[in-house]
């Protein structure tokens, strides 16, 4: 392992490798990525696989509409020998009441401003789209073909191997101990592996990145919060979007390889680490999905998992540099959406650090709106 | 193939019923599964691989390997190594992934 690097990354989850490919790409190809686990140990390989545009502000719309971009290119753009297995069979989110009904036309209004091809439909509309769907106390509902799944393990597989061909290191099993500061500017890190000199560090730590910061003496708000996930055995398509209701905190999804992925939130959950799987989630996720999409009773689950959003207040992002703390860069508070949210994170990060104009105004979404109280408020997150 | 004497242990079988194997009339035994019923027919190809669809037989024998899944009066995905045998069943080699929709 290296004992210097121009940038030193926290984290090989998909943001993490996705900010050191577009780096390399920009020609700053000394970057190390430092991982404490395996890639993808962490939220990337556990996440719901969904891609979605319809976000309800500007800046989760500016991030997601160019990210669907990049991933349907993205086997040619970094040459990958796999298959990220992008598949756009679409987005339909649920309405139960009226006042998610106005949030949704609210939603979509802005959301066609932003030129995403969504549209609004009637329970009889949304019936049409997937004809399995129990419309019972549907208000209406949003659809956007351009969303759907990918592969979160491929897509990082296609970042690493596209990364270390432009020369970027990747260390897994590589705990990143300490931040060292030398007043105001980032000078190293320590590792399980000895000690690293850089003045740049990426923190793209996940669950884990309030601590991180922590290590270089800045306090983050995020708040690591568990979702619970399963997996059913496969069967013959039959379901092209993504069903999601807010409703009902849940969401489910017919992958390619023909398995359905569904997740539920519980507004109960506490802020920790917890990461085991309950056998509460396993009966109210079997209620709730049989009742919205009734042929899936008919299905065996595989396997269940969970895994940690790291929650902001405004349910967005926190990007770009620290204000007081010189080469230290965060990537983080993704709130359960930074899967979908990477290639573009990806592109932003590099721009950030290497000093060259940005794609879009980054500023905005930094650590600093919290004191500002410039904020954003996603209403749109399970 | 059925193994008739065993050092330790005694068979009892159950009564004589018939089953359909591709449309073709087999026998077995109540009380058995239906992997060993069509395993004591001769039937040793249960399903084809996913991906490169070779031939796929009797494996985990536990009902976890997904090696014999089958079509089973209509229903796809079922493990007929723990599935029993049932007079005039319908068995029937799965094509692809199965439609969930004759489980409903």
């Amino acid at each position: 392992m290296r004992n210097s690097a121009e940038v030193v990354i926290i984290g090989g989850g998909v943001i993490g490798v996705a900010v050191a490919y577009h780096l390399a790409k920009q020609g700053c190809r000394d970057v190390l990525v430092l991982e404490r686990d395996y890639l993808a140990s962490g939220a990337t390989g556990r996440c719901g696989a969904g891609v979605r545009q319809q976000w309800g502000t500007e800046m989760n719309l500016r991030m997601s509409i160019p990210s669907v971009k990049m991933f349907e290119s993205m086997n040619h753009d970094l040459e990958y020998d796999g298959d990220i297995e992008f598949k756009q069979g679409g987005y339909l989110l649920l309405a139960y009441t009226e006042v998610g009904w106005e949030q949704f036309q609210k939603n979509v209004a802005l959301q066609q401003q932003h030129g995403l091809g969504v549209r609004l439909c009637t329970p009889e509309e949304a019936k049409e789209i997937v004809p399995h769907l129990n419309t019972e106390g549907l208000v209406g509902a949003t659809y956007n073909a351009t969303d759907g799944h990918c592969n979160p393990f491929h897509v990082t597989d296609a970042y690493a191997k596209a990364a270390r061909r432009l020369g970027v290191e990747i260390q897994t099993f590589t705990e990143v101990t300490a931040i060292r500061r030398s007043n105001g500017q980032i000078v190293g890190v320590e590792t399980t592996r000895g000690p690293v000199a850089t003045k740049t560090v990426v923190n793209a730590g996940g669950a884990w990145s309030g601590q991180l910061s922590a290590m270089a003496g800045v306090e983050i708000p995020v708040r690591p919060e568990r979702h619970q996930i399963l997996v059913t055995e496969p069967v013959a398509p039959m379901q092209g979007p993504m069903v999601m209701s807010f409703h009902h905190h849940l969401y489910c999804q017919q992958t390619p390889h023909g398995s359905f992925i569904m997740g539920l939130g519980d507004p109960s959950e506490v802020a920790g680490f917890n990461q085991r799987a309950s056998w509460q989630f396993l009966e109210e996720m079997a209620q709730k999905i049989t009742w919205l999409l009734p042929p899936l009773r008919g299905v065996r689950v595989v396997r269940q998992w969970s895994g940690l959003y790291e929650m902001t207040p405004d349910r967005t992002p926190i990007l770009g540099g620290v204000s007081g703390v010189e080469g230290l860069f965060l990537a983080t508070g993704f709130s359960g959406h930074g899967f979908m949210l990477a290639p573009m994170t990806g592109v932003l990060l590099a721009e950030a650090i290497l000093g060259l104009p940005a794609s879009l105004p980054i500023e905005k979404m930094d650590l600093g709106r919290f004191a500002r109280g410039e904020l954003f408020y996603e209403p749109s997150v399970v | 193939m059925r193994i008739k004497e065993h050092p330790i242990l005694k068979f009892e079988r159950g009564k004589t019923i018939r089953f359909s194997y591709n449309g073709q009339e087999l026998v077995g035994y109540e009380g058995e599964t239906i992997a060993a019923a069509l395993h004591a027919a001769g039937i040793k190809e249960l399903s084809k691989s996913a991906v490169l669809h070779r031939p796929r037989g009797f494996f985990c024998a536990i009902g976890t390997c997904s090696s014999c899944l089958m079509v089973v009066d209509g229903v796809p995905n079922v493990r007929v190594c723990v599935e029993r045998l049932v007079e005039g069943m319908v068995v029937e080699t799965q094509q692809g992934r199965g439609e969930l929709g004759g489980a409903v």
